[in-house]
């Protein structure tokens, strides 16, 4: 099978794992090197659905030995099967790079034969990029559940980020989509990997030359809607894997129907109003303080399909506004609806040399529509409808959709939010940074 | 109106700020004479060229306001705005008043329009440190051309020279027929004949289709979003993108 062949399978089968990120690692060019990474990252081109291209994002092998139901490549699904050898996909990558197309390669992998086996051959890839074409750019590798401590340590040396897919939330989902996948397999080289990132910056403390191990951290993906977990229980997950396991990054994604199965639900669009709100319930937790107990719980245990996470949270506590602009802390301004971290940053700034005008605050880039009802300027409340809740609701409530866009797809063009759209590394790192 | 002229070099503008402090007519605008309309109310003077005043002006920017103010005049000064030259007059006058706190007073005009200016020019340049697309030439050279909006060249060629090591390359800027060129990892911006052709190496083709598979096969059908595509990507850079 020539490698035009390969590629076209081995990428279409990698399409649904959602990150492409290159941001977190700033490795630098060594003498005689190719490539370095930038610690925003940096995208190189979007494809037909939107999403940002960074990466090389490809299967390493798409003949899977495993048979979760909602995956495309399950042994018993019947399509085209290909595998790439190491240094193919070394060339690959060192050719995409030296001609601008990427910021490096994420390489992902079903599971031939064994995962230790898979794991090598993962491992086999890295290696080659670093030590023999001195390969500097950004590499995600993909750690194989159930795979051999020693070898995920040893392949993880190589890489700016690894990832372990969690894909179903709950034991339930994994026994009922993925039966051959255990809850354990997978958090166990999470918990591995964690640790190795800890102790490596320990040891770079003590001697400067030491190299970090995984400097980008490691990420993982949900799947929305493949399986009965409800919002409330994702998203404590979510807050989980950052407290206890110090993950960079948790991606979501709605789940494609891929194949008709009687274990899976019928969906007719994947369900990216509440993938949307996944993501910016995720920056909620990760940049503006809130907790996943505040956003929801078991009474309201999914988001509102009208209103974003924060503006949500701000109606169910009208009695915490409105706060004036010109004397809030930092960490309330973050609260407000329509202020963003860049906003919030920049009202902090503003404000050690001028008291911030009600026009002004426009300039700073917040947004007035919902800003308004939440805030007052130099003490006067500027709200069309006045402090209350239900005439508020009422007018931030989203325009009618037209007819014939399918809603997910409204919803995708209308990421105007105060929130940072997930893929979007550009802005991502001048707000934030994902550091 | 008095309006100061430069030739449109850096150095010239940094010039006509220089004299805006000792002349007596001080200027309301400061334009270059590049895309100057002379109407017949206006008083142009035409401010000569003087790489010492400009230096002491750059000195002053840095020791005085701030590097990040330098860093604004000049993206402003690449943005090639028509109204650049005043712009960067405005916001340095307030800025040798206010020295380092200029940028953080957003309540100010002047100061707005700079940042969004800059962000502008800021944006361009990441963008195009993604969308920039060498090609392979005979001789293992690589060839990147580019029609950026603003005149970003010299702020992306650092990147690459930092990136790609030993390779040898040269970025082209079709608009205006500027190159940057690498030697010996360091790098010369240069002019360029505009009918310069390429021709390009053996395993060129090759790649570019790999590339255009690859592309074509990334995208989730289900989710397919041109609008959301345009939004990230305008169109006026597809003519050099491989995969467009
Ligand atoms: S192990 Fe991975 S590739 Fe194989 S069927 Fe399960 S999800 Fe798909």
């Amino acid at each position: 099978m020539d490698i035009q062949q390969k590629l076209k399978i081995l990428a279409d089968s990698a399409k649904y794992d959602v990150s492409c990120s290159s941001s977190g690692s700033n490795r630098k060019n060594t003498q005689g090197g190719i490539g370095n990474a930038t610690l925003s990252g940096i995208c190189h081109s979007w494809s037909d659905d939107g999403r940002c291209i960074s990466l090389l994002k490809i299967l390493y092998t798409n003949e899977c030995v495993y048979d979760c139901v909602y995956c495309v490549n399950r042994v018993t699904n019947d399509i085209p099967r290909a595998s790439f050898t190491p240094q193919e996909v070394a060339d690959l990558t060192i050719n995409f790079y030296k001609r601008n197309y990427i910021e490096g390669l994420f390489l992902s992998s079903a599971i031939n034969k064994n995962p230790d086996y898979t794991m090598e051959g993962l491992s086999e890839v890295v290696r080659i990029l670093r030590e023999e074409y001195r390969f500097n750019g950004y590499i995600h590798l993909k750690g194989i559940p159930g795979a051999d401590e020693a070898l995920i340590s040893k392949a993880g040396k190589y890489v700016d980020r690894m990832s372990v897919n969690i894909e179903l939330p709950s034991s339930e989902g994994l026994k009922l989509l993925a039966p051959q996948k255990k809850k354990e397999s997978i958090l166990k080289p999470m918990g591995l990997i964690n640790q190795k990132i800890i102790q490596s910056k320990e040891e770079k403390k003590q001697f400067k030359g030491a190299n970090l191990f995984v400097p980008a951290g490691q990420s993982t993906q949900l799947i929305v809607g493949a399986t009965q977990d409800h919002d409330y229980k994702i998203l404590t997950l979510t807050e989980g894997l950052y407290n206890r396991y110090k993950l960079k990054r948790v991606y979501y994604s709605a789940y494609v129907p891929v194949m008709n199965h009687p274990k899976l639900p019928q969906v007719i669009n994947p369900p990216t109003v509440r993938e949307h709100r996944l993501y910016q319930a995720d920056w909620l937790l990760r940049f503006y303080g809130f907790s996943a107990g505040e956003l929801l719980d078991e009474t309201q245990p999914n988001f509102d399909n009208d209103f974003d996470p924060k503006t949500d949270w701000a109606l169910r506590n009208i009695h915490l506004f409105p706060i004036e602009i010109n004397r809030a802390e930092y960490e309330m301004l973050l609260r407000v609806p329509g202020i963003g971290v860049r906003s919030a940053r920049r009202i902090i700034a503003a404000r050690r040399v001028s008291t911030i005008s009600y026009d002004g605050l426009k300039n700073i880039g917040v947004v007035m529509k919902r800003a308004q009802h939440f805030i007052t300027c130099n003490g006067k409340y500027h709200g069309e409808v006045g402090m209350k809740v239900g005439l508020i609701r009422q007018s931030l409530l989203p325009k009618p959709k037209k007819t014939n866009v399918p809603s997910w797809q409204e919803n995708q063009l209308s990421f105007l939010t105060d929130l940072v759209p997930y893929n979007h590394n550009l802005i991502n790192s001048i707000v934030l940074g994902e550091l | 109106m008095i309006i100061y002229l430069y030739d449109g070099s850096f150095e010239g503008l940094l010039t006509a700020i220089y004299e805006s402090y000792y002349l007596k007519d001080k200027p309301e605008k400061i334009y270059s004479k590049e895309n100057f309309q002379p109407n017949l109310l206006d008083d142009t003077i035409y401010i000569e060229t003087d790489g010492t005043k400009a230096d002491k002006v750059y000195e002053s920017i840095g020791s005085k306001i701030s590097k990040n103010a330098l860093r604004n005049v000049y993206h402003i000064f690449l943005s090639e705005h028509q109204e650049a030259g005043t712009m960067i007059y405005n916001y340095l006058r307030l800025g040798w008043r206010m020295g380092n706190s200029v940028d953080l007073n957003l309540m100010d005009n002047r100061v707005m329009v700079v940042q969004e200016i800059c962000n502008k020019v800021s944006r361009e340049r990441h963008r195009m440190l993604g969308l920039i697309r060498f090609q392979q030439l005979k001789g293992d050279f690589y060839y990147a051309p580019i029609e950026p909006d603003y005149n970003i060249i010299g702020l992306v060629a650092p990147h690459f020279v930092e990136r790609m090591g030993d390779q040898n390359w040269m970025i082209h800027d079709k608009k205006r027929n500027i190159a940057a060129v690498t030697f010996h990892k360091q790098w010369v911006l240069t002019n360029i004949d505009d009918k310069f052709t390429p021709s390009l190496g053996d395993e060129e083709i090759n790649y570019q289709k790999l590339w255009r598979e690859y592309f074509n096969n990334i995208s989730i059908e289900e989710r397919y979003n041109p609008k959301l595509q345009r939004k990230n990507m305008p169109s006026r850079y597809w003519n050099n993108l491989i995969e467009k």
